[in-house]
């Protein structure tokens, strides 16, 4: 007679290849025969508590919206038109605003020439030129 | 009435070739839920397990031609699935989302659906503590003892269709399962 069953015979016995020894041990002691009953029903409600999980789990994949295809609705065909309309602009903008921003160029260094000529053309520099008054009243 | 339903299923489908070219979408209909359900057990990821069932069928859709008889459907759907699932956890990604998961939350499986049965509300609250012992134990086994753990406890196949699902040897299978079962032991020991 064994005094109560190990671990590892416990294990032996759920596995369903237990020795005669066991066998006879667990027929013959309530403690263990407990132990056994315990563990086992453990091991079935862990099943089925991985099975109810997991159904439930399932069901929320199925439900979740993302899971689905998404048909394109219209608004989102409008939304891509706008955006492709958009980007059109910006590559036309891109190369008419440099060619704009040349001839103005152009057109500023027109200007300032004219001042310059202007300046060198005078007869006294600007700072002279209320004394020039004076001398020309007199 | 689900369950006789799914056997006359099972045998409308049979385990021929002809059903695999013939009807798969009812062999997805089928099989799918115990695939998903392998899948999340092992990974504890829904959208890991999701993609591991898709993936287990598109394979076994491409291969159906290689499909021998010499196990069941579903054996052999657990075969690849296991597979999967062996190449998933290997994924560094996939080890760094699962120690971060680790220490935000995990999952309460003792939650759900442990029935009543008439128990007093100790012995309800003390099966608890031992299903979500197991469960922990079960994430913390090496990745061969957790498989056949829960190819036998959840999916209940016996040591032969777990030995042609894994690749292993019935002995090494039994050994594996032997192992696990004392960690699993010693956890609900440690707990309760």
């Amino acid at each position: 007679m064994i005094a109560h069953l190990s671990t590892d015979q416990l294990s032996e016995y759920v596995l369903a290849q237990p020795s005669p020894l066991i066998e006879r041990h667990i027929q013959d002691c309530p403690a263990c025969r407990a132990e056994l009953t315990n563990f086992r029903e453990a091991l079935g409600e862990f099943r089925g508590a991985v099975r109810a999980w997991s159904q439930d789990q399932a069901k929320q994949v199925l439900a979740s919206p993302a899971a689905l295809p998404e048909r394109r609705s219209w608004a989102a065909s409008h939304q891509l038109a706008w955006a492709l309309l958009i980007a059109v602009v910006c590559v036309i903008a891109s190369f008419v605003i440099p060619r704009h921003r040349v001839e103005s160029a152009a057109g500023s260094d027109a200007v300032l020439l004219n001042q310059v000529d202007a300046q060198v053309s005078r007869t006294a520099p600007s700072s002279m030129e209320p004394l020039m008054k004076l001398v020309v009243q007199e | 009435m689900q369950l006789t339903a799914t056997s006359e299923l099972e045998t409308a489908i049979g385990t021929d070739v002809a059903a695999l070219t013939g009807d798969f979408e009812a062999l997805v209909r089928l099989y799918r839920p115990k695939v998903f359900r392998f899948a999340l057990a092992s990974l504890r990821d829904v959208d890991a397990a999701e993609s591991v069932t898709q993936d287990c069928f598109l394979r076994a859709y491409k291969a159906r031609e290689r499909f021998r008889q010499k196990c069941s459907l579903h054996t052999w759907l657990m075969q690849i699935a296991v597979n999967l699932i062996r190449d998933h956890t290997r994924n560094r990604r996939f080890q760094f989302w699962k120690r971060a998961n680790l220490t935000a939350q995990s999952v309460d499986v003792a939650g759900y659906a442990i029935a009543d049965r008439g128990r007093s509300p100790e012995a309800q609250a003390l099966l608890q503590e031992r299903v979500a012992a197991i469960w922990t134990a079960a994430e913390r086994l090496p990745q061969k003892q957790r498989t056949v753990f829960l190819l036998r406890f959840v999916e209940d196949m016996d040591l032969l269709e777990i030995a042609v699902a894994t690749g292993m040897k019935e002995g090494t299978v039994k050994t594996h399962l032997f192992r696990a079962l004392r960690a699993v032991r010693e956890r609900i020991g440690e707990r309760v």
